[in-house]
């Protein structure tokens, strides 16, 4: 019998009786907070900086006045037009080592813990939000989402390819729990709100 | 060599013992704020708690679910009956694409499969890149906590690990500067890799999808630099439906280090144009551990590694003493079902306080099956005299439903009960060496003179 076999036939011999599966009743979450503000609080407190702004052409001033010495810039984000790398699908990842700043659309965000989902057609590489030394996401006001509950409610309709919940630059704590910004991910995490 | 015996050497430095304790105390209280600040918390460990054993009452429709549609998505399926079966597999994977580097990012399966061992017999290079594994690669230790795993070691231990492996300058042990040339040696690793082996957090049967949470961004820089994606997990990681990532995301990291989420949580589906992706299910005892009704919901466990820091015995014994791939109270229920004999001095590392039941986020009851291997044990291996003296007292208080919810919230009980010869006889190495805290009149006074009063 293959392995596959013989553990199915292990697993239905041993389980027990069905139980029921849970409901989730989204009523015991439900909090009236104000998102904008839980979710800038939340991006600070695992290590990001996020701002509101007031319109999209002050997107390309912000991020200047935040990154001045970013030169290999990729932005797929088509409100940012400070891109001065262009990749495709066909591009080789390994030549993303040497970007210092990634500018990325976000399609959603969650308040409860300063999240931001980055699917893949957002991207266009997979490695693109991991590489790059600084990363810059665009949110808007509207889609931010209480929980997490309410978050995958959102992207259920989505085509599965690759998608990540990204929330505050890499870190690491392995050393003695001293935390430290910048592991071997993107060193610096800010969201703009639009 | 038995649990006390190794915790005794741990605990021969006893600035590093302090620390140690104190440290994980700390992130255990990280832990409680986290989980204060989420209304509806104690729902959602209810649900997962729920989510759980509906999978473990239905594994094999979830398993064959699962596969089905990783199929439709392109991934390639495996099946390992035991640890080396799976590294077979992993290296047969990694033979066809002529691999000779591959990048690991954590997993506490292929820990227990001892894969990097078996690769490395065969002439591939395996680089551990989560840093805390990094750096127990270097020592040629196994992780000591299942989310911390280089907590034993201190900074200047790492400095002079670095000094002599990456050729760092002598730093004091400054974190900052020790992670930064991690952060350019593992860049280098992750450039030059042919394959990433990641673990598996969590295998959604509705879209034969897997989730992968790192802080660091390991597994992502990894996957998407190689061209063969291996993700390895036990059969346990199913859960039913994509929507109940939002119940175990809100708890993991929140019962891990305290953030309200891991920097990363990665969803793969489908493999990215040109790669392949594998996936390898692993049984190695996970089946007879279901077929246990008392220790069946230990494969509940998400490994948040909540029940360690919360430990009392093992935040002063260290992970190494409980000489078992995970450590501490869920270590000590699961390892018994692998090896009983090997592992039968684990169940009695804990004073039974049950706090490691109070903060699992999928609501395991750690201490219950702990006292229930004890009693196995006591039958099934031959034990020292004072510990079946020990655990006779133990078992009196534990069979009385009442006396042992007063004495189960703490070892007062045994503290205050049990003669002091036991407490602090050399074969009690709980006893040893400290004044353990008085026992004021409390609780079991009050509830012992209402039972008197009753009995009239
Ligand atoms: S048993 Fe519970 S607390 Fe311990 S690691 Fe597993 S999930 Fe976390």
């Amino acid at each position: 019998m293959s392995s596959r076999a013989s553990i199915l036939k292990a697993v239905k011999t041993n389980k027990p009786a069905l139980i029921p599966l849970p409901e989730i009743n989204l009523g015991f979450f439900d909090e009236d907070i104000d998102l904008v503000e839980t979710f800038i609080k939340n991006v600070q407190f695992v290590g990001g900086r996020a701002f509101v702004l007031q319109s999209v052409s002050d997107i390309d001033t912000q991020i200047k006045s935040l990154y001045p010495h970013a030169k290999q810039i990729i932005s797929t984000a088509t409100a940012s037009q400070l891109g001065t790398v262009s990749i495709s699908e066909a591009t080789n990842p390994h030549i993303l080592e040497s970007i210092d700043l990634a500018i990325i659309h976000g399609a959603l965000a969650v308040a409860e813990n300063g999240a931001v989902w980055i699917a893949e057609n957002d991207i266009v590489l997979r490695v693109l939000p991991f590489i790059t030394n600084d990363l810059v996401l665009l949110v808007s006001k509207e889609t931010i989402h209480l929980h997490l509950h309410s978050a995958y409610e959102a992207i259920a309709k989505r085509d599965r390819t690759f998608g990540v919940f990204l929330s505050g630059p890499s870190k690491t704590a392995d050393i003695e729990q001293c935390l430290v910004i910048g592991a071997q991910g993107a060193v610096s995490l800010t969201v703009l709100i639009l | 060599m038995a649990h006390a015996d190794e915790a005794a050497i741990f605990n021969k430095d006893e600035a590093k013992v302090n620390w140690h304790d104190k440290a994980l105390w700390f992130v255990r209280n990280k832990r409680d704020n986290a989980a204060h600040t989420v209304k509806g918390w104690e729902e959602l460990r209810n649900l997962a708690s729920g989510i759980k054993a509906n999978v473990m009452s239905n594994l094999d429709n979830y398993l064959i679910q699962f596969e089905e549609n990783a199929q439709k998505n392109g991934v390639t399926m495996h099946w390992a009956a035991n640890a080396e079966e799976h590294n077979q597999i992993v290296h047969a994977i990694l033979l066809k694409h002529k691999v000779e580097k591959v990048v690991k990012s954590k997993s506490m399966l292929t820990e227990e499969c001892h894969l990097n061992p078996y690769l490395e017999a065969h002439g591939i290079e395996v680089v551990d890149t989560d840093l805390g594994e990094r750096i127990v690669q270097f020592a040629q230790e196994p992780p000591s906590h299942i989310v911390l795993p280089a907590i034993h070691k201190t900074k200047e231990e790492v400095d002079t690990l670095f000094q002599k492996h990456l050729g760092t300058k002598p730093s004091n042990g400054d974190p900052q500067y020790l992670t930064n040339e991690a952060r350019k040696h593992l860049r280098d690793k992750f450039l030059k890799a042919d394959a990433a082996i990641t673990g598996v957090n969590f295998a959604i049967a509705e879209t034969g999808g897997v989730v992968v949470c790192t802080n660091e961004g390991n597994a992502d820089m990894g996957t998407h630099l190689a061209n063969v994606h291996i993700a390895c997990m036990g059969m346990e990681k199913i859960i039913p439906q994509e929507k109940h990532l939002g119940v175990f995301l809100r708890l993991l990291a929140r019962s891990a280090t305290g953030q309200p989420i891991t920097t990363y949580s990665s969803h793969f589906n489908k493999p990215a144009p040109g790669t392949e992706m594998h996936i390898v299910i692993v049984d190695n005892g996970r089946t007879e551990q279901l077929s246990r009704d008392d220790f069946r919901a230990s494969l509940h466990c998400i490994r948040c590694g909540a029940c360690m820091n919360t430990c009392p015995i093992y935040r002063r014994s260290g992970g190494h003493s409980y000489n078992a791939t995970i450590p501490g109270p869920i270590g000590s229920i699961l390892s018994p079902g692998m090896d009983l004999k090997k592992h039968s001095s684990l169940p009695f590392a804990s004073t039974l306080c049950g706090s490691c039941s109070d903060v699992c986020p999928v609501k395991i009851n750690i201490h219950e099956q702990l006292y229930k291997w004890r009693q196995i044990i006591t039958k099934e291996v031959p034990q020292p005299v004072v510990k079946k003296s020990v655990l006779k007292m133990a078992g009196s208080v534990l069979s009385s439903p009442k006396l042992y919810g007063i004495a189960g919230k703490s070892a007062r009980f045994m503290l205050k009960y049990a003669p002091r010869f036991i407490v602090y006889s050399k074969l009690n190495a709980w006893g040893k060496a400290r004044e353990l805290p008085e026992v004021k009149n409390g609780n079991f006074d009050e509830w012992y003179k209402k039972r008197q009063k009753n009995e009239q």
